[in-house]
């Protein structure tokens, strides 16, 4: 193989995320009636705004060579939590701030400091007892949805305040405002990863956690500040997510976790850690965005979505399976 | 040591102080199996069959199932062992609970069915709305509602379903489909609302009215998934009443959404009435007394006792909730829990 070759190649496969929702979106526009326009493609990445999101911090906690099993729980808590506050119908309780808009960072701030909470009682159980991250993180995706639950009673709240709801009705270059915040994110967090030290040794510390310690890196600090990232990036993600439903329900974001693992997976971080860039991440969650999408538009009886929507994952993570075999040829 | 000591202590002490056994002189206990409290009504049912029960001098313990078939039949077991007065089973699965019911049944306890009919085995008592009539009445709403657009029933209905795994939505769909089959000019898109998650519905919607600009009115199949879809037509420049809205089981969301305009009908399922209805006639499934056929006034509802091959049956009417009667506080979604007490039927 030629250099020029290799190099083509190995750009093709760092970037194969992207290629693949490339190559979904040209399927699915030449086959999927409606699909091709701009409105559509402005719904997928409206759509992709929570599960991406919520996907970083899953991200930076695998790359970190641990797991976090709590963000879907986390964002649900956080949209409740803002919900109850600034909803004005059902179990909300429509608080009003004057002048308005100070609804829009003391409802932010409401959400990080929830998640943040979860996210530090996640680290600190983590490294400093030892405990397993998937036992620690799967007990809070338990209680925390069952704080959920106590919080609201099952009930919902409704009717956000209207200075908050803005950003999910107004739009910039036809995508709304919180889809933006998304983009927004992915960006910060990638320079986060690429640029500075904290991302350096986030990957060094999931190649070998050990070899990391030795080296001088502050480890466990690094990775309690990660867990608490983690559980304060979903809960901008359940902020989204209240915005984007104007409330939220006991049972909102449930089934996210699983597509946000699959995001992530298909962006080409290991679940081995030490391995992984958030673009590719984000690739991954356009990708099931345009396939869910795709379904939506296809009219399928509905006892079989679920089927497709499954098997077309599968057909994505196993590309990404294949990607991995042929970067060990090209070794 | 000291610290994972400390915190094993610290968590026992939240989850034990979480725990208020209560004490009290009842003519036996009760056990409610509800299939989730992720929903608005199934909570609303448990205050309410609870309230009630205490009226007939019940005392009721509820257990939550996740949705989660296997969890059900475990807890099944479980208050099988118990030997509780009476079980009352709002069934995850209508089929995988008829040995746990046939079980329950043969160790003496009886088994009443509680807003999800099941007719495959046979039960104590049953009490429903009949989720295939609220198809039926959804589709009697939509003829009105079309034909006032059109002046004939024509057009373009989206249908978001609840999770496609759950009977309840099928059931409703089946209704709803079986009704509009008479209005050829009528063409339905049918897409499930994933494990009942609102975002999943207002995904639908946003799409939807990209690739069908000409939907004429959404008819989604929990009230909640409203919320998101009428968050969706905002988001899409739409206003209130510009597509025509309903759904369905009369949750509070709902009857908001109608006061703002976004929605025209919400179908009700009577939860208050469905609870009372057990309370009423729990003395006589307890005491296995015979239940007759007939009409029962169940707090102002007139009602029908039937004895089917599966047991006797009350069947209660659902309403239809619109602009017009939306503050009749009979309706659960109200949330005026009814004053009047029940009282055992003689």
């Amino acid at each position: 193989m030629n250099p020029s070759t290799r190099r083509a190649l190995e750009f093709v496969l760092d970037n194969l995320a992207w290629f693949m929702l490339l190559a979904v979106l040209v399927v699915f526009s030449a086959t999927v009636p409606n699909y091709f326009q701009p409105g559509i493609f402005a719904n997928i990445v409206e759509a992709s705004s929570v599960l991406g999101v919520m996907s970083i911090g899953l991200a930076l906690v695998i790359i970190a060579g641990h797991m976090d099993l709590s963000v879907e729980s986390v964002a649900a808590l956080s949209a409740m939590a803002v919900g109850i506050v600034f909803c004005s119908a059902g179990i909300g309780i429509g608080v009003q701030l004057t002048p308005d808009w100070l609804g829009v960072p003391v409802s932010l701030l409401i959400a990080i400091a929830v998640g943040g909470a979860v996210g530090a009682i996640n680290g600190l159980l983590i490294v400093k007892l030892k405990m397993s991250a998937f036992i620690v993180t799967l007990a809070s995706y338990i209680w925390v949805r069952g704080l959920v639950l106590a919080l609201s009673g099952g009930r919902s709240a409704q009717d956000l305040a209207p200075v908050i709801r803005w950003f999910g009705v107004q739009r910039l270059l036809g995508l709304p405002l919180t889809a933006w915040i998304a983009i927004a994110s992915f960006v910060v967090f990638s320079t986060i990863m690429s640029k500075t030290r904290f991302g350096r040794h986030l990957i060094i510390i999931g190649g070998n956690e050990n070899a990391a310690f030795r080296a001088g890196i502050k480890v466990d600090r690094i990775l309690i500040l990660t867990f608490v990232l983690a559980g304060a990036v979903a809960a901008l993600a359940g902020w989204l997510l209240a915005i984007r439903t104007s409330g939220a329900t006991a049972n909102l974001g449930i089934g996210l976790l699983f597509n946000a693992f699959a995001a992530v997976v298909i962006g080409g971080v290991s679940l081995k850690g030490g391995v992984g860039a958030l673009p590719g991440v984000y690739a991954g969650v356009l990708l099931l965005s345009a396939i869910n999408t795709a379904i939506n538009l296809m009219g399928l009886p509905a006892t079989s979505t679920q089927l497709i929507h499954g098997l077309l994952v599968l057909a994505a993570v196993l590309l990404d399976t294949l990607k991995h075999q042929l970067r060990q040829k090209l070794a | 040591m000291k610290r994972i000591l400390l915190s094993i202590f610290g968590v026992l002490a939240v989850a034990l102080a979480l725990l208020a056994p209560a004490y009290a002189q009842t003519k036996g206990k009760v056990y409610y199996m509800v299939p989730t409290l992720l929903d608005e009504f199934q909570t609303g049912s448990v205050s309410a069959l609870e309230m009630f029960l205490k009226q007939v001098g019940y005392e009721m313990q509820t257990l939550n199932a996740d949705n989660k078939t296997d969890v059900q039949q475990s807890q099944m077991n479980d208050v099988i062992a118990l030997k509780p007065a009476a079980i009352i089973l709002a069934a995850v699965d209508f089929n995988a609970l008829k040995p746990s019911i046939e079980a329950a049944m043969a160790a003496g306890i009886p088994v009443v069915e509680f807003d999800r009919q099941i007719t495959s085995t046979p039960s104590a008592f049953t009490s429903v709305a009949g989720t295939v009539e609220i198809g039926y009445v959804a589709a009697a709403e939509v003829e009105k509602l079309l034909t006032s657009k059109y002046g004939s029933v024509k057009g373009k209905i989206l249908q978001v379903l609840g999770d496609p795994g759950d009977p309840y939505t099928l059931d409703i769909q089946k209704g709803f489909e079986e009704k509009m089959a008479a209005f050829p000019d009528v063409r339905i898109i049918s897409l499930p609302a994933m494990m009942w998650e609102a975002s999943n519905a207002g995904t639908i919607v946003a799409d939807q009215l990209l690739a069908n600009p000409d939907i004429d009115l959404i008819f989604n199949h929990a009230a909640h998934l409203s919320v998101a879809a009428a968050a969706s037509l905002e988001a899409a420049g739409k206003q209130p009443g510009d597509i025509f809205m309903l759904s369905s089981n009369g949750a509070p969301v709902g009857l908001d959404l109608i006061k703002k305009g976004w929605m025209q009908v919400e179908v009700e399922q009577p939860l208050y009435a469905q609870a009372a209805a057990v309370a009423m006639f729990m003395d006589k499934i307890v005491n296995k007394q015979e239940i007759k056929a007939g009409e029962y006034d169940v707090l102002g509802l007139k009602s029908t006792v039937t004895i089917e091959a599966w047991g006797p049956n009350i069947k209660i009417p659902g309403a239809a909730i619109t602009m017009e009667n939306i503050d009749n506080p009979a309706f659960w979604g109200n949330l005026q829990p009814p004053t009047d007490t029940v009282t055992s039927v003689p």
